[in-house]
């Protein structure tokens, strides 16, 4: 671990301003490789594994970002959940106001352990590096996500754990949060306070495919900061699906967050994240094109999962994933519906 | 349970009953010492640095930066490091891991070639991060299936055996199946980090280290130092787990020793997680043919078990994937053969059950495939080709064996009749349900292990033996076995372990040591009786007295293994029946375990708290060897990296609470008539058997046979 300065800062300007590289314009002297750290339980494994080495952590813990309100939404949205970002996983896990939303419970309980949940924060968690190993050993040098252009190892090496969806042989590295996978399906927004002001982003928008630019994990610009997630209560069933080899504290094999309301037979809403195979959490729209509308059965479950994976990027070691993803969805989707043929 | 309960002077059991670990108020107040807590705390603390390739030279070690940076006292590296002695272990002539720093060669990826000594770990580490190391790479051999590694067939392990005509037995056969297992490699992973601390007084070394042979240990610091035995003290108290890890006497331990030397202070080394992977053994992957004829009746004519494992370039490392069938089945003709492949991987060591746990779902598993063919029961199969004298061992009758009561008993507890014995034929919603068992014979291994037992003037009593307790329970059955036979109360007897200053020991490994130890102590009790003149169990007052105006009285004892020829028997090791029901998400793959029953034969329960604990322990790591556990290595399409892949404990999957049903034990048989105490070691048994189980169990289930560890989802879809 390379030697480091930390910083603790009370408000979100500060925090800012702290991690900005204009620092002249803003009258405080940082140095360029400054980075926010709140629950620290991705970063501090990257620092020990010497993946990243930044000059200057500025600690956002304490900031006043640790309440959940539920607000009336806009226009026909109903109730909206706004979670401050140093809310941790293990807090709104057990919010009552998300005990009646299984996909979001859900996709929290079933992430990390009890130990980890209690650390990391809902900001950090959306915004988690990839656990790919050839991305996370400063000894592999293939990795375009550390060293632009120079090539990916995965690619060639031994490749379970990675995505097949938004990559190509450029890079393969997986979003592994359960968490945001269920925010897409949510239609959640993403409130960022950057240099320049706020502003806000759908979660299905946060991330950059790998098969864009392996080397951006998000669209946020320097110095911007997760402050909160404004979280839509839909009016519909949910629920959140994990595979997984361990039946405990293992990252998805695959997964599906389904967010569905039947009406009469018919799928009138539908909303689907998928993960464990995405480059980003990765919305299924074109599982939700053949769904919507149309009456709800198994078959048409099957052709839905069946189009949302037409075009998986597969390995030797990954090539089980679309088959699963499939399955997986099918299960989750037939389970939230309570469709049996 | 079938065990002998005698009474303490106030009438409470001492050996059989379950009594509470000696050491427990220690472990729950986190007051033990474990070796690293014993270290100087003026140490000066290294971090190791692995190289990055393979195979090849080191050409260039720039150790200026990692000089200058803050903290940092020196760098050891092949160019200055002493130069030592590579010495042998004593258990066999096998040699010991090499020592680290003695030549420019990289022979796996992870090979120290440089320890930076610092005052701090942060600026150690930091240190080592500023290394700049270049190689002359070669391209290295690390699989199993390349034509280019060197096969040694000169059967290190003894584990080749020949017996009848396997020709013959298949041609006599009515039915022959044939199939290949495989299973992957496995890394201990023990929770407690591995540590060394060497301290010097002149040409004296005092090593502070995690190892679950002192004795060892010293034995080959003294002779890689060219210095008397007396003049190495090794001491490990306590380690955090090591299910055989500890067992070799391995480089981090000496590169403590260099560093201390070479910057004349304590030094302290504790690995990283990965470093865990690479640095203290594994459980080498194996590639198996098993071939089994029989008669329609079920009777087996022929069987044949071939394997094929990895070993380290310039290591030794005996593993017997073919023991338990050698020894597990009345057969005349029989050939087991196994060969030893070198390659670029990092030293093999022993892991619970090291060759058992593979071989045993080989054999095991082709023996459900046999069944099947034949339409006989698997249970009933294991008995009708019951080994009642040792085939392995001149057909002499066992010391004790009670594997058709394990088998039966394991039966009854599951409900193994009660099923629907058709593949595929039990379901529950989306759940397929199986039932799948197997039969383990487990190998007999014992060594010398010398035990003094002190009688003090007022009564009390100590027990000295440099064996080591690793977590299992050494402490308290000693305890047991020295108060039932002094008639003492457990409190009255103290029992001081893991220091090479006290008598000899074997390793805690093997599954040898509760019995050697106990024996030793049971015999050296009888020595110092004895030496006092008094009879069996004599009190404590008595022992006072007989003491009288004396300080103390010792008395040391060895226990050894019988020669079978003399004593007319086969010494037996533990025997066990293994019964899992499982469920298997027929979409999903998914397979969770929901009840195992493990039905074992370990002679006299020593103490039926720590012996079921160690079932239980041993059957957790046996649910990870089937579904989870799988050390992984980069299988590039182009020149091979030798790099694990999964070297940290969130990749490298431990089967959790989440993965273990509520499990159930038996101990059945009573005490082995080859030694004093009646004991037989439990410490591996539990783990083996656990995997062709689950796996035969997944085969009723879902009608697929899987022949690979782990069993994963992607394979069941």
């Amino acid at each position: 671990m390379h030697p480091f300065t930390y910083t603790r800062v009370d408000d979100v300007d500060a925090a800012v301003a702290a991690v900005t590289t204009d620092a002249v314009a803003r009258a405080v002297q940082v140095p360029e490789d400054a980075a926010f750290i709140a629950g620290g339980t991705t970063q501090l494994d990257l620092m020990r594994d010497g993946v990243w080495s930044p000059g200057t952590l500025v600690d956002i813990s304490r900031l006043p970002l640790a309440d959940v309100e539920v607000e009336d939404g806009d226009g026909d949205d109903g109730t909206v959940l706004v979670v401050g970002a140093a809310v941790t996983m293990a807090d709104l896990a057990r919010h009552a106001a998300v005990a009646g939303l299984d996909v979001l419970r859900d996709s929290l309980l079933l992430a990390a352990s009890p130990q980890l949940r209690a650390m990391a924060t809902i900001g950090g968690n959306v915004l988690q590096r990839t656990r790919c190993r050839y991305f996370r050993d400063p000894t592999v040098s293939q990795c375009n996500k550390r060293e632009p252009g120079s090539g990916c190892a995965a690619v060639e090496g031994t490749a379970r754990m990675h995505a097949v969806l938004g990559v190509d042989a450029g890079c393969i590295a997986l979003h592994a949060s359960d968490l945001a996978v269920a925010l897409v399906a949510l239609d959640a927004r993403v409130r960022l306070h950057g240099p320049d002001g706020v502003r806000t982003l759908p979660v299905a928008d946060l991330h950059v495919r790998a098969d864009d630019d392996p080397a951006r994990d998000n669209v946020l610009t320097p110095g911007e900061l997760v402050t909160h997630l404004e979280i839509p209560v839909p009016d519909a069933r949910t629920g959140y699906l994990k595979v997984r080899d361990r039946a405990s504290y293992e990252f998805a094999l695959t997964s599906a967050a389904v967010v569905a309301r039947v009406e009469d037979g018919v799928l009138a809403h539908v909303a689907i994240g998928l993960g464990g195979v995405g480059s980003v959490p990765w919305r299924a729209t074109r599982a939700e094109e053949v769904l919507r509308g149309r009456p709800a059965s198994l078959a048409l479950f099957e052709e839905a999962a069946a189009a949302e994976l037409a075009d998986a990027f597969t390995l030797p070691g990954t090539d089980f994933k679309p088959e699963l993803a499939r399955r997986t969805l099918v299960r989750q989707l037939r389970d939230v519906t309570e469709v049996t043929a | 349970m079938t065990t002998t309960q005698v009474p303490t002077s106030t009438g409470a059991p001492v050996i059989g009953a379950g009594v509470t670990r000696v050491d427990g108020p220690l472990k729950v107040t986190g007051a033990v010492p474990y070796a690293d807590d014993l270290a100087p705390r003026d140490a000066l603390v290294g971090v190791l640095v692995g190289s990055t390739v393979a195979a090849g030279e080191i050409s260039l070690v720039d150790t200026s930066d990692a000089l200058a940076a803050p903290g940092v006292v020196a760098v050891l590296t092949h160019h200055n490091a002493p130069a030592v002695i590579r010495p042998n272990e004593a258990s066999s002539d096998e040699r010991a891991p090499m020592p680290p720093f003695q030549d420019a060669t990289v022979r796996f990826r992870g090979d120290y070639v440089a320890l930076v000594v610092a005052q701090t770990h942060e600026e150690a580490a930091h240190g080592a991060s500023l290394l700049h190391v270049t190689y002359d790479a070669t391209e290295p051999v690390v699989d199993l299936n390349d034509p280019r590694a060197t096969r040694e067939t000169d059967d290190p392990a003894g584990a080749d055996s020949t017996r009848g005509d396997l020709d013959r037995g298949l041609a006599a056969a009515d039915v022959v199946v044939e199939a290949d297992y495989v299973t992957g490699d496995n890394t201990n992973n023990p929770l407690g980090l591995f540590a060394a601390c060497a301290q010097w007084d002149g040409d004296a070394l005092m090593m502070w280290a995690t190892t679950q042979w002192p004795f060892n240990t010293a034995d080959c610091l003294a002779e890689a130092w060219g210095i008397p035995r007396e003049d190495v003290r090794v001491v490990c108290p306590y380690l955090g787990g090591g299910f055989g890890s500890g067992l070799r006497p391995w480089p981090y331990i000496h590169a403590a020793a260099m560093a201390a030397k070479v910057v004349d202070r304590p030094v302290r080394i504790v690995l990283s997680r990965p470093q865990m992977f690479t640095g203290v053994g594994h459980r080498p992957e194996t590639v198996q043919r098993v071939r089994l004829g029989a008669l329609r009746d079920g009777t087996l004519t022929a069987v044949e078990h071939t394997a094929t494992i990895p070993v380290a370039m310039d290591d030794d490392n005996p593993e017997n994937v073919v023991s338990g069938t050698r020894q597990g089945y009345a057969v005349e003709h029989l050939r087991a053969d196994v060969d030893q492949v070198r390659l670029h991987i990092s030293p093999p060591g022993s892991m619970r059950a090291p060759g058992e746990a593979q071989g045993n779902f080989g054999l095991e598993t082709a023996l459900d495939e046999l069944a099947l063919e034949l339409g006989i029961d698997p249970v009933e199969l294991r008995l009708r080709n019951y080994a009642h004298t040792n085939p392995d061992q001149d057909d002499l009758p066992w010391s004790s064996k009670a594997l058709d009561e394990c088998l039966r008993r394991g039966a009854e507890l599951i409900g193994w009749d009660d099923r629907d014995p058709t593949p595929r034929s039990m379901r529950e919603g989306d759940q397929l349900i199986g039932y799948g068992m197997a039969a383990v014979s487990f190998f007999y291994f014992q060594q010398p292990c010398t035990v003094r037992v002190v009688v003090r003037r007022d009564g009390s009593a100590a027990v000295h033996c440099a064996a080591m307790d690793i977590g299992t329970g050494t402490y308290t059955v000693v305890t047991q076995v020295a108060a039932e036979r002094l008639g003492l109360e457990l409190a009255d007897v103290e029992v001081v372990l893991g220091d090479s200053s006290l008598p000899a020991s074997p390793p805690a490994g093997g599954s040898g040591l509760a019995m050697a130890i106990s024996n030793a102590t049971a015999r050296a009790v009888t020595g110092v009786l004895g030496d006092l003149e008094l009879g069996s169990a004599p009190g404590r007052d008595a022992l006072s007295r007989a003491v009288g105006d004396r300080d103390e009285v010792a008395a040391e004892a060895t226990a050894d293994k019988p020669d079978p020829a003399e004593v007319g028997m086969s010494p037996s090791g533990a025997f066990g029946a293994k019964f899992a029901k499982v469920r298997v998400d027929a979409d999903l793959g998914l397979v969770r375990v929901e009840r195992l029953v493990s039905v074992i034969d370990c002679g006299q329960v020593l103490n039926e708290r720590t012996a079921r604990s160690q079932v239980v322990g041993g059957t957790v790591g046996g649910i990870g060897h089937a579904l989870l556990e799988h050390t992984t290595t980069d299988l590039h399409a182009g020149p091979q990296t030798g790099r694990i892949t999964n070297a940290h404990l969130a990749d490298y999957l431990i089967a959790v609470n989440a993965d273990v049903p509520d499990l159930e034990v038996e101990f059945v048989g009573g005490p082995d008539r080859l030694n004093p105490v009646g004991v037989k070691g439990v410490g591996e048994v539990g783990l083996c058997g656990v995997a062709a189980a689950i796996g035969n169990a997944v085969h009723h289930a879902t009608g697929r046979r899987i022949r690979r560890l782990p069993i994963t989802p992607d394979l069941l879809l």
